[in-house]
C-alpha cells in the first residue's frame, strides 16, 4: 500500500500571454489557465504507483472555483480525491511551500510526488523547501520510482549521470518529464470524473514580503536586426562576420 | 560583502565567481573537480567537499560555512542539485531567497536582481532583502584572475539518502558551453540527415553544432547535452548561428547572451530574425555550401 498525494500546479497558458507592444509588459488577464505539463506527468506517475502497489491518491491544486476542469482531468487520469486551496494567488515560492506544506500536513501519506520545475515561473524552489519544511527527504528529478517494502527507491537524472537513491517513506519525489508518457483517459472515465465531487477549501489570503516588484516586461532585442533577402550581399555580409570571429 | 558561492559544475562556478568578485569578496565552495578548475578566478578560498553530495548534506554545509566564515549572501548555481539545495537552505535559515537570477546589484543590504518569468517571455526585476540565491547558468563570462584561491578540503555531512548506484551519462565529448562559435540546428532542418549538410559549415568554423528542443529531445537528431534553452544549455558564444531554427522564446532564452546573432531561415517572420543581427532569408540547403565556399 502506498498512499501519494500530488501536487498540481496551474499556470496561464503561455501560449496565449501576449505582450503589450507600448508598455512591454504580458497581457495575462482572461488568459485561460491550464495544467502545468510536469503536472500532468506527476498524477500519472502517482496513479501508475497506486495501480502497482494498492492505495490512495489525493490530488492537491492551489486555484479556484474556475480550477475544477484541471482536477477533473486528474480524476479522470485515476486520482481518488482532490482538494483545491482557493484564495492563493501569490507568486513567491516560500508562501506556495508554505501552504502547500500546512495542507499536507494534514493528510496521511507515503509519498509527495510534484513536477521538478514549473515552465512558467522556473524556480525549482519548491521540492526542496517542502521537505525541509516537512522534514522528509527528498528524491528530486526522479525519472524511475520504485517501492520496495517501506522503502521508495529512485532514479535520479542528473546532468553528467544517473544516479539510484533510496530512504525509508514518508518521502518527497520531485519527477522529471521523462518518467512517463501520461495516459488519454477513455470516454467514461472522463464522464464519471465530472461527477465526482472536489474538495474547495478557502483560505486567508497570504501576504508576501520580502520581495517588491520593480517591473515585469518583455526585454526588448537590441540585436542589429540586418536582415537579407538578396543572398549576393547577405552571405559576403555573414562570411565577413565569421572571419572576423574565428581569429 | 562577503559572498559564499556553489556550484558542483566547473563552469557555473568559476562564471558566478568572475561575475561576483567585483561586488565584494567572494568564499568558493565545489566538489573536487569544480573546486579546483575554478580555484584561479578570484575567490579568496575554495572550499573543496569530498565524496557524494546530496542536497540535503550540501544544505547543513552551507550553513555551518555561513555561519563561520561571516557571510552576507550565499549563491547556488541553477542546477538540479543547487535549487533543491536553495529550497531546502531558505527554509532552515529562515532566509529570504531569490531565484534564477541573470543580474544582481546591492543597494546597501538591498538586492536588485533579474530574472526570466512566464517561460521566458518577460524579465522581472525585483528588490529584496533576500539572503540566498539560484544563478542561471552563463551570468557572465569566465575570466581568470591572477589570484589563486587557497583550497581547503572538507567532508559534506551525513545524508539522509543512501546512494546505490551511479550511472555516467554517455555524451558527445566536448561541451557546447565552451565554445566560441556555436552553430545551432533547428526543426527547419527538415530532416536528421540535414545534419550532413551543416556539418562542413560547422568544420569550416571550428565550431560545435547544437539544437533547439525539438532537435535535441523530441527527434533526438543530437544527444540532450546539446540542447540550448530554457530546459537546455544556456551559452553565450562570440558567433550564434542558428539554422532553420524558428526562435522560439524559450530557445532564446537559452542563447540571449551570444554576442553576435546570425540566423538562417527561409521563413521572413520567424521570431529568430528579431533576435538576430545578421539575417538571411533563404533556403538553408542551399545557402550553406555558399558560406562554406566562401569561407575556405
Amino acid at each position: 500500500m502506498v498512499d501519494v498525494i500530488v501536487l498540481i500546479k496551474q499556470m496561464p497558458d503561455l501560449e496565449q500571454v501576449k505582450i503589450d507592444s507600448n508598455t512591454r509588459e504580458p497581457i495575462v488577464k482572461n488568459v485561460p489557465k491550464t495544467v502545468e505539463i510536469l503536472s500532468e506527468h506527476a498524477v500519472e506517475e502517482a496513479v501508475r504507483l497506486k495501480e502497482k502497489y494498492k492505495g490512495k491518491v489525493t490530488a492537491i491544486l492551489l486555484g479556484n472555483e474556475q480550477s475544477s476542469a484541471i482536477m477533473k482531468k486528474a480524476f479522470a487520469i485515476g486520482a481518488d480525491e482532490g482538494i483545491i486551496i482557493d484564495g492563493y494567488e501569490e507568486h513567491n515560492p516560500a508562501n506556495t511551500a508554505r501552504v502547500l506544506a500546512s495542507k499536507i500536513k494534514e493528510i496521511k501519506h507515503d509519498l509527495v510526488i510534484l513536477g521538478n520545475q514549473s515552465a512558467d515561473s522556473i524556480t525549482g524552489l519548491i521540492p526542496g523547501m517542502l521537505s525541509a519544511l516537512l522534514n522528509e527527504p527528498l528524491l528530486g528529478n526522479a525519472g524511475k520510482i520504485e517501492v520496495t517494502g517501506t522503502n521508495v527507491k529512485v532514479t535520479r537524472i542528473l546532468e553528467e549521470d544517473n544516479i539510484e537513491i533510496e530512504v525509508p517513506m514518508p518521502s518527497i519525489v520531485s519527477i522529471s518529464q521523462e518518467i512517463n508518457e501520461p495516459r488519454l483517459p477513455p470516454v467514461m472515465q472522463i464522464m464519471a470524473a465530472g461527477r465526482k465531487p472536489i474538495k474547495t477549501e478557502k483560505i486567508a489570503p497570504v501576504i508576501s514580503k520580502g520581495v517588491t516588484l520593480v517591473s515585469n516586461s518583455a526585454p526588448r532585442s537590441e540585436r542589429k536586426k540586418l536582415v537579407f533577402e538578396d543572398m549576393d550581399k547577405g552571405i559576403p555580409e555573414v562570411v565577413k562576420v565569421l572571419k572576423e570571429g574565428m581569429k | 560583502m562577503k559572498f559564499l558561492v556553489f556550484s558542483e559544475n566547473a563552469g557555473s562556478l568559476s562564471q558566478m565567481i568572475t561575475y561576483l568578485r567585483e561586488k565584494g569578496e567572494v568564499i568558493g565552495v565545489g566538489v573536487e573537480k569544480s573546486s579546483s578548475e575554478a580555484a584561479n578566478f578570484g575567490a579568496l578560498r575554495m572550499y573543496s567537499i569530498k565524496g557524494d553530495i546530496l542536497s540535503d548534506s550540501i544544505a547543513k554545509l552551507l550553513e555551518e560555512l555561513f555561519k563561520k566564515e561571516g557571510i552576507d549572501n550565499i549563491f547556488l548555481s541553477s542546477s538540479i542539485l543547487g535549487r533543491e539545495t536553495a529550497g531546502i537552505l531558505s527554509v532552515s535559515m529562515g532566509a529570504g531567497i531569490v531565484p534564477e537570477i541573470n543580474e544582481i546589484s546591492f543597494e546597501g543590504s538591498k538586492a536588485r536582481t533579474k530574472r526570466f518569468y512566464l517561460g521566458g517571455k518577460t524579465v522581472l526585476e525585483e528588490e529584496s532583502q533576500a539572503k540566498i540565491f539560484t544563478v542561471s547558468p552563463g551570468i557572465s563570462d569566465a575570466i581568470k584572475s591572477d589570484k589563486n584561491s587557497e583550497v581547503i578540503s572538507l567532508s559534506a555531512p551525513v545524508s539522509k539518502i543512501k546512494i546505490l548506484s551511479r550511472q555516467p551519462k554517455k555524451s558527445e565529448g566536448s561541451n557546447i558551453e565552451n565554445a566560441k562559435i556555436i552553430v545551432c540546428i533547428g526543426r527547419g532542418l527538415g530532416k536528421k540527415e540535414g545534419i550532413e549538410s551543416v556539418k562542413p559549415l560547422v568544420e569550416a568554423v571550428h565550431g560545435e553544432i547544437a539544437g533547439s528542443r525539438p532537435v535535441c529531445l523530441d527527434y533526438q537528431w543530437l544527444g540532450e547535452d546539446r540542447q540550448i534553452g530554457l530546459s537546455g544549455k544556456k551559452v553565450r558564444p562570440a558567433i550564434y548561428v542558428g539554422i532553420g531554427v524558428s526562435g522560439q522564446i524559450q530557445h532564446i532564452a537559452g542563447m540571449r547572451g551570444s554576442k553576435i546573432v546570425i540566423a538562417i531561415n527561409k521563413d521572413k517572420t520567424a521570431p529568430i530574425f528579431e533576435e538576430s543581427d545578421y539575417g538571411l532569408v533563404g533556403d538553408l540547403y542551399q545557402i550553406i555550401p555558399k558560406i562554406v565556399e566562401k569561407l575556405s
